[in-house]
């Protein structure tokens, strides 16, 4: 075959382009110089072999224009139109339009701290916390309020900046914010010499995937402060390259860092999303989605566009919705109008930032689902959207609830819609809790003879004595013998759990946390004290029966705590036992499993 | 087109391979000769309806029309009988594991060029060529091989027309590799880095002993299939070459996070495309790289782009399908001026690929806009047809910190 010398590029590139077959206009063989009945398969080669040695020749030849290395925008696509409210339009930082930055108002402060998304809710903490520096401010009565509200926030999403913050605060709340985060620092060397043992072949134990659950939300809250080498050694977890995690403790340690903030982790939760499936997808996403980084947005976008399982894309359009992209909505919205909703939880979830005011019955409706953990996220889901149609219904639910983790769920719904709707200018709501149903049974009057009030509080005394001995059988024989004196005294029971839980007798610990809960649970969940220690008990208890394989039973556990509530106990457990309900409801579902 | 003649095609169609128990036909790719031309037909049967598409667009053409006829036993044939079963592979003429592979990258190169580089991600018979070429490669698909058909259905989907004629051209030689007789030397190379080692040729390695390395970057890659390969780039932080370790899904490499340190007691290097492949056999890693690690990285990271660009061309001149250079690069000074432009000491400019890992190159300006200065960037290299660009994986600062993008 004769090639012609020199072949008119453009007609080659344009056959190339087009094809060969069926091109009236262009016929390579006369520019390669091949007669009319030459096999396609030769021009197809000395077409290619032309086209391609040009362009070889053509690498590096030019500089490109400068406008072609300009800064890449992207813009998020939204189906919705923004929220035109204050809320909708308040950007987390920025010198100009609405911003937090900007607000030096403590009760819009506040407002925004108890019904904006995440990133604003940060934002206000961030903004609280410059303000709170300013020493002159502290003794006006704004402030003194704005100190009270940090101090009795319970939002697990924002741990980390409320625990910065508190431990700027003057007092007992300031005082056990830098107590913990001491705590925090010890727990983070230690565990930072056994992730270099780990490295160095000392030990073939991973040292966070051995850490209690409470201890590890603990360390990760805080996983922007850890060094370097901890951050890579998390970050080989969750990309599988240690060696040494199976599959669900990937998943485990993603779920754990589930409100993280810190850019480091980003690359390896994007190469989650790149390569793998499943329930390791969906918990990326969900950390991915809290993070504010650019890389997060176009990996969750890319992901979404070409998943087809249904509980990944829920997560992804969830975490999608939190960049401000809401090209999942349609998706959420469906599956949640379905008769049987397949993901209800994981569907709330992501309604939570993809929803708005037109939304709001879809989400009610599941205030009255069978499930408690469904009907709380129905409630938590309503706070996010905050529009003041669902307070009927949120008070109706409170008034018809018996579930004390609903109506503590409720409760903080409806302070947020409150929230919300004096930030929209309508007129704020005060709720009457006598009216809604917070109505605790009315403590009965004694019906103890006083012989009986003095030997209990004797027997209880005598039993106080023997703990401090250290004689422990002793100690709950006296308990017991006071709890037998009078029905309804809860304190003995308290003592008797108290003294297991303090000595990790946790199987001991929860009947005597359970009939304290029969006689009288609001003492318990009022005072964090002993809130703290029932919650850490029945954690601690369902990891040892997990451990042991018993995944029913720990399941049973984590939900009965979880019923109750725990909003006085330390987000870091009330974070960990909420995990550990959802990865325990997964392995039941067998999804775990199908991540592989 | 004869309704009839459909249906007696449909019918030989089905009965095809079901009586011998070989296992049914769904889709039929012949090359047919009418009208002076040959065009490739497919024939499909998708839920018991026949699809004819040929690379003429013509779907009731004369070619068509002569494949049915074929297939219906319609046409003239000495024994005039239907076409019978698949003959065995005993009974086939003898064709080599090589010449079949061979002869099908032909088929790709051709079929792609019959419809166009616009127009392949939806041909059938591209889809049917690629098909072929993975059944007639080795089992499991080798890497090389893999990555090639990653490459190029990527490439293809972006309708990039240069990049998928460099492909072809390498799976070209590839096919002269494979037919040629006693292949030299440099030819086992080609064949290696496609195929990997085959039997009875001496694999082509270098062994390296006591080195220290940083990885500095890795990500998933598509080859048959999406993500189905992990590749991490090691950089020797005394000569600077830059290394790539391959891990397939579910297979083992080296462990540790990125960056992290190895200390390398034992690996082979396989000559072969850029970045040469490497097997990490014994080291030591450390999940925190230190300060005099990084300083030792920034003093060797190439600092003339020409020496870059040069070297870029070698590459992808001499495995145009397979080469996917990596380089370490200090720039002399970047501009960040709402643009990012990197200029080494003569002035010359290296500018980012914005159009792949665009996540990283947007977190990569926003850290540029909060005042980050880059010492050193690593990347994969890319061109934009006459311009080289960097797709970047990570850089580090003057005060000896990195960030992997």
């Amino acid at each position: 075959m004769a090639h012609n010398l020199e072949p008119d590029l453009d007609t080659l590139e344009l056959c190339l382009r087009e094809g060969i077959a069926g091109n009236e206009y262009a016929d390579p063989r006369e520019a390669l110089g091949c007669s009319a009945d030459t096999d396609d398969s030769e021009v197809a080669r000395a077409l290619v072999r032309l086209v391609a040695a040009n362009d070889l020749e053509q690498i590096g030849t030019q500089s490109l224009h400068p406008d072609a290395a300009r800064h890449p925008s992207v813009r998020p696509p939204t189906e919705v139109l923004a929220d035109p409210s204050f809320l909708g339009r308040l950007s987390t930082s920025g010198d100009q339009g609405l911003s937090v930055e900007r607000i030096d108002d403590v009760p819009t402060l506040l407002a925004v701290l108890r019904a904006g998304s995440r990133r604003q809710r940060r934002a206000a903490l961030g903004r609280l916390r410059e303000r709170l520096a300013d020493r002159r401010l502290l003794h006006s009565d704004e402030v003194r309020n704005a100190i009270q509200t940090i101090s009795e926030l319970r939002d697990v999403e924002l741990g980390f900046e409320l625990a910065e913050l508190r431990a700027e605060l003057p007092g007992a709340t300031g005082r056990a914010a830098r107590q913990e985060h001491e705590h925090w620092k010890r727990l983070a060397q230690q565990t930072h010499s056994e992730v270099r043992a780990f490295w160095d072949g000392q030990s073939n134990v991973d040292a966070i995937r051995a850490l209690p659950g409470d201890q590890r939300a603990l360390l990760l809250m805080r996983v922007s402060e850890l060094p370097d080498a901890m951050v890579h050694h998390i970050t080989a977890m969750i990309e599988g390259s240690d060696g040494c995690v199976p599959l669900e403790s990937r998943i485990g340690l993603i779920t754990s860092l589930r409100y993280a903030r810190d850019p480091r982790l980003v690359p390896a939760l994007v190469a989650v999303l790149e390569a793998e499936r499943g329930e390791l997808v969906a918990s990326a996403a969900r950390v991915l989605g809290g993070i504010d980084d650019a890389r997060a947005q176009p990996a969750l976008a890319e992901r979404f566009e070409r998943s087809f399982v249904a509980e990944e894309r829920i997560a992804l359009a969830g975490a999608l919705g939190m960049h401000g992209d809401c090209r999942g909505l349609g998706e959420v919205r469906s599956s949640l109008d379905e008769d049987q909703p397949q993901l209800p939880l994981q569907a709330l979830q992501a309604m939570g930032s993809l929803g708005s005011p037109e939304h709001t019955d879809l989400v009610a409706k599941f205030l009255d689902h069978a499930d408690a953990s469904v009907a709380i996220q129905a409630a938590r889901t309503c706070a996010r959207i905050g529009d003041g149609r669902a307070l009927d219904e949120l008070t109706d639910r409170y008034n018809s609830t018996s579930v004390p983790a609903l109506r503590a769920a409720i409760e903080d719904a409806l302070s947020a819609i409150a929230a919300r709707m004096e930030l929209r200018g309508e007129e704020a709501v005060a709720i009457d809790w006598s009216e809604v149903g917070d109505k605790p049974a009315p403590q009965k009057g004694s019906r103890d003879s006083v012989p009986a009030i003095v030997l209990g509080w004797r027997d209880y005394f005598m039993a106080r004595l023997w703990l401090l001995l250290g004689r422990v059988t002793w100690a709950i024989a006296r308990f017991e013998s006071s709890a037998a004196r009078r029905d309804d005294w809860a304190v003995p029971l308290i003592g008797i759990g108290m003294a297991f839980a303090r000595r990790e007798q946790y199987a001991l610990a929860l009947p005597a946390f359970r009939r304290a809960i029969e006689v009288d649970r609001p003492r318990i969940e009022r005072n964090p004290i002993l809130v703290r220690a029932m919650a850490k008990s029945f954690l601690h208890r369902a990891e040892q029966v997990e451990s042991e394989g018993r995944q029913d039973v720990a399941r049973g556990l984590v939900g009965e705590v979880l019923t109750l509530d725990l909003r006085r106990a330390p987000g870091t457990v009330r974070f960990e036992l909420q995990r550990k309900h959802d990865v325990l409801r997964r392995e039941k579902a067998g999804d775990v499993d199908s991540a592989a | 087109m004869s309704t009839r003649l459909r249906e007696a095609a449909v019918q030989h169609l089905r009965s095809l391979g079901t009586g011998t128990g070989e296992g049914a036909v769904r889709r039929l790719t012949m090359d047919v000769e009418a009208e002076g031309r040959v065009e490739m037909v497919t024939l499909s049967l998708r839920d018991g309806e026949l699809q004819c598409v040929c690379s003429d667009a013509r779907n009731d053409g004369p070619h068509v029309l002569a494949a049915l006829r074929f297939v219906a036993g319609l046409e003239q044939r000495e024994d005039s009988s239907p076409p019978g079963p698949i003959a065995s592979a005993a009974g086939r003429a003898e064709q080599s594991p090589d010449q079949e592979l061979a002869s099908a990258l032909d088929d790709l190169l051709t079929a792609i060029t019959r419809v166009g580089v616009e127009k392949a991600q939806y041909a059938p018979s591209v889809d049917a060529a690629l098909g072929r070429v993975v059944s007639t490669a080795p089992q499991p698909t080798p890497s090389g091989l893999g990555r090639f058909i990653g490459r190029l259905q990527h490439e293809l989907r972006s309708a990039e027309l240069h990049r998928v004629a460099r492909l072809l051209q390498g799976a070209s030689e590839l096919a002269d590799a494979l037919r040629a007789e006693g292949p030299g030397l440099e030819l086992q190379q080609r064949l290696s880095a496609w195929l990997g080692t085959r039997p009875g040729s001496l694999p082509q390695v270098e062994l390296l002993y006591d080195r220290t390395m940083i990885e500095v970057g890795r990500e998933w890659l598509s080859g048959t299939e999406r993500a189905s390969l992990e590749r991490r780039y090691l950089v020797d932080v005394r000569s600077g070459r830059v290394y790539r370790e391959d891990r397939p899904r579910n297979a083992g490499a080296s462990l540790g996070p990125c960056p992290r340190l190895v200390q390398v007691g034992l690996a082979e290097v396989e000559t072969g495309p850029s970045p040469q492949r490497i097997r990490v056999l014994q080291y030591e890693v450390r999940p925190e790289v230190p300060a005099e690690s990084w300083q030792q990285l920034q003093q060797v990271a190439l600092r003339s782009f020409a020496e870059v660009t040069e070297g870029y061309r070698q590459s992808v001149q001499a495995s145009p399908s397979l080469a996917e250079p990596f380089a370490l690069v200090a720039p002399y000074r970047i501009e960040r001026n709402g643009v990012f432009k990197a200029f080494d000491a003569e002035g010359r400019q290296l500018v980012l690929n914005r159009s792949e890992r665009r996540g990283a190159v947007l977190a990569f300006y926003a850290l540029l806009a909060q005042g980050a200065e880059p010492a050193w960037l690593a990347g994969r290299l890319t061109d934009t047809g006459t311009t080289v660009c960097i797709t970047p994986f990570a850089f580090g600062t003057r005060d000896l910190k990195y960030t992997r993008l």
